[in-house]
């Protein structure tokens, strides 16, 4: 049996612990918060030379050539999202092979990102389709609706991480509903090249069909690495709140068992 | 801690626990246990509430995931990995399980709920045999009546003799997993208990009980100790007479998957809620429909629009959360039902739990109602090939049931948002709304280009089945 006052010094121990590794997490929180605003700011720049120093699109090849601008953040956002799903589902597999628990906060991280650049590509993409297509959304185009589901999967999985109780069952259906994102990733691709119908294919290629200038390669260039940098921010800094929520449920525990003796 | 097993009898080993860690929550429950089941022995589980006695029991009955460590059944000379911690699952040899909360659904009678027990343990008994066992627990009066008509103390009772019955009936040793089995009971209930399980004993079975039951406890032959995830082990004092138990059964060739698909269906006969939940918003779909269109010639409406119009009430149907997530949903009746039959029990109950039967009826009676004044060459075409579509329908409701099983995993599942995996599904369900679309528009063909109805169809099977495979196969990796 473990007496009174072994508890109380593994309580003084385990308090000094989670101090020190929180002037860690401290700093490195700082540096994650620094690179997130960075990235931030970029972004807004990325914005701003969309909207007023980027030309014109070839007016022949797009039916609303004004409104293509969006996509200044509208594809750094998909790329983003792709990259955060690729976090989810490679947590979702490290989570089930390994069960480690790095590879459960990539499914945190993951779907949390991945929801928000989600929101961001389809909240964006009708906005451009209302304008070049006349309608904001095609039930038609897999990839559309491809990215609506990858979307709905990382809010499935951020409102249940937040309402379920947390646990090797609960992460191992989470996971699973991960993976069965995962399965639909390759669709997505193949869509891209195969299915499309209204969604314009890859876009970054410069030709007199396309109708890019080299500039807008140039902007849509920052714009890819503000928001790579904005998205490395977001990793660790959504890292460092998930690492900090453990050594609280830590600390939540000492106090409970003191409370119970 | 390894915990030996009994030094004083020279008998073999029935089922066994080996290094498992299993973590309950965030945390680790039980660290580097190892427990063997021999024939014959009584081991009592004990330790504080929240120690980790169920988990130990459910650990044995492979129905929890362990982060290390490998739970091995025997059955003669044949060894079977129920769970390891490398993902290998397969069902265990039969067994009597009573879960904390008993593992019935309401809607069974007491007597089906015996032949159940019985039958996924690979035991056949006539209709004497069971009302003697009900008869042993002062349940015979109770044999036609549902299980949700019972009081608590009776549907206890009857929890633990679906537990003790498939070994009392049989020759061959079976292991007996119970948890808490005297909670609830009265007190000749206990005394029945005591008495069966040292019957039970006596036959060469094997009994495993989580309880804080002193009195049942003396009855073990050792008794495990749960404290701060380790087990210590101590002699049990192995008192009390055996009681007299019925003859045995005979064995019976059904297995659990095929026992599983009957009470399903039975429960569905018995209630049906699950045809009425899902026609009823099908129908109220297809008046909706047609109060939009009513004025309208349906010639004159694009046939894509159409199309959707005549699939949607069966896609609707199709979707609806199954009645069978919320059976298996009371008291565990869905884990007792993943302990016995093992990883094969998801995809049976994906398929049973489906609306099958719905699409095809659903799919003609929108057509007829919604065609109105389409021309009589276009409706006897559109007749002819409309099984098509709805059969493939068929599939997406299989797929829409595995996504709502995936979920149903969840402790507090109704906080889950389904719909937001279900959004998977509206694929299909414009492939083959494109597919409707093509023989309104040009009748059947049957080419193999991307475009043409019977790919369509195809797509979308293929889809759903990729869905289906997803959440039947993941979950149990």
């Amino acid at each position: 049996m473990v007496s009174s006052r072994d508890d109380s010094r593994l309580l003084t121990n385990s308090i000094h612990d989670c101090v020190v590794f929180r002037s860690h997490v401290s700093d490195y929180r700082d540096s994650a918060v620094t690179i997130t605003v960075l990235g931030m700011a970029c972004a807004a720049i990325t914005a701003f030379l969309g909207f007023f120093q980027a030309p014109l699109v070839d007016s022949d090849s797009w039916n609303a050539p004004g409104a293509y601008r969006i996509l200044y953040w509208h594809v750094p956002f998909a790329w983003s999202s792709f990259l955060s799903f690729c976090l989810l589902f490679l947590g979702s597999v490290s989570w089930y092979v390994k069960r480690s628990e790095r590879g459960w906060s990539m499914v945190v991280i993951g779907s949390e990102l991945g929801l928000l650049f989600g929101m961001g590509v389809v909240i964006s993409g009708p906005i451009w389709g209302s304008a070049e297509w006349g309608v904001p959304w095609d039930w038609g185009d897999v990839r559309l609706n491809t990215y609506a589901l990858l979307t709905s999967v990382a809010l499935f999985l951020v409102m249940s991480l937040r309402s379920q109780p947390d646990g090797e069952e609960t992460r191992d259906t989470l996971a699973a509903v991960g993976l069965f994102g995962f399965v639909l990733v390759p669709i997505t691709a193949a869509a891209t090249t195969i299915w499309t119908n209204r969604h314009p294919e890859v876009i970054l290629r410069e030709s007199e069909e396309t109708g890019f200038d080299p500039e807008i390669l140039q902007v849509m260039g920052f714009g890819a690495v503000s928001f790579m940098i904005l998205f490395i921010g977001l990793v660790l800094l959504n890292y460092s709140i998930y690492t900090l929520r453990g050594e609280l449920e830590v600390l939540n525990r000492e106090i409970d068992r003191e409370g119970m003796d | 801690m390894k915990v030996p097993c009994r030094y004083n009898m020279l008998s073999s080993p029935l089922a066994q626990v080996k290094e498992i860690d299993v973590h309950r929550g965030p945390f680790k429950v039980l660290e580097g246990a190892s427990v063997t089941l021999e024939e014959g022995e009584i081991v009592a589980v004990m330790g504080e509430n929240g120690a980790g006695k169920t988990t130990l029991i459910e650990a044995f009955a492979g129905i929890l995931p362990l982060r290390s460590g490998e739970v091995i059944w025997h059955e003669g000379d044949e060894l079977t990995v129920v769970r390891d911690s490398e993902g290998r699952r397969n069902p265990p040899p039969p067994m009597g399980l009573t879960l904390q909360k008993g593992g019935i659904c309401g809607d069974e009678t007491v007597f089906e709920r015996m032949v159940v027990s019985l039958s996924v343990a690979g035991i056949s008994s006539d209709v004497e045999q069971i009302l003697e066992l009900l008869d042993h627990w002062g349940l015979r009066h109770r044999s036609n009546d549902r299980v949700a008509h019972l009081s608590g103390g009776l549907r206890r009772r009857l929890a633990i003799l679906c537990g003790l019955a498939p070994a009392a009936l049989s020759q061959s040793p079976r292991v007996v997993l119970l948890d808490e089995p005297s909670e609830g009971l009265d007190e000749s209930a206990k005394v029945t208990l005591r008495g069966w399980v040292r019957a039970l004993s006596s036959m060469n079975h094997a009994i495993l009980m989580a309880t804080h039951d002193k009195e049942l406890s003396s009855c073990a032959d050792r008794v495990l100790v749960i404290e701060d995830k380790s087990l210590s082990e101590v002699p049990g004092d192995s008192s009390g007479e055996p009681s007299k138990l019925p003859g045995i059964g005979q064995t019976s060739d059904q297995s659990p998957i095929s026992s599983l698909v009957r009470w399903s269906m039975r429960m569905e006969l018995r209630n049906p809620i699950e045809t009425v939940g899902r026609a009823t918003p099908a129908i109220v779909a297809i008046l909706l429909s047609y109060a939009l269109i009513m004025d309208h010639d349906l010639q004159d409406i694009d046939s894509r629009l159409q199309a959707a119009l005549i699939l949607a009430p069966a896609f609707i149907a199709s979707i609806s959360s199954p009645a069978l997530v919320s059976r298996l949903s009371e008291s565990d009746c869905g884990r007792w039902w993943n302990a016995v039959a093992g990883p094969m029990s998801r995809p049976a109950f994906s398929i049973t739990g489906a609306s099958i039967l719905l699409p095809i009826p659903v799919t003609y009676l929108s057509w007829f109602v919604l065609s109105g004044s389409v021309d009589d060459q276009v409706s006897s075409e559109v007749i002819l090939w409309l099984w098509i579509p709805a059969l493939a329908m068929m599939d997406l409701a299989i797929a829409a049931t595995a996504l709502h099983l995936l979920v149903a995993d969840l402790s507090r599942s109704s906080a889950a948002p389904v719909p937001l995996l279900l959004v998977v599904l509206v694929w299909p369900f414009l492939e083959l709304t494109d597919a409707l679309s093509s023989i309104i528009d040009e009748g059947m063909t049957w080419g193999l280009s991307i475009h043409e109805p019977l790919v369509n169809c195809i797509v979308a099977s293929l889809i759903s089945a990729l869905v289906w495979l997803a959440a039947v196969m993941i979950p149990d990796y």
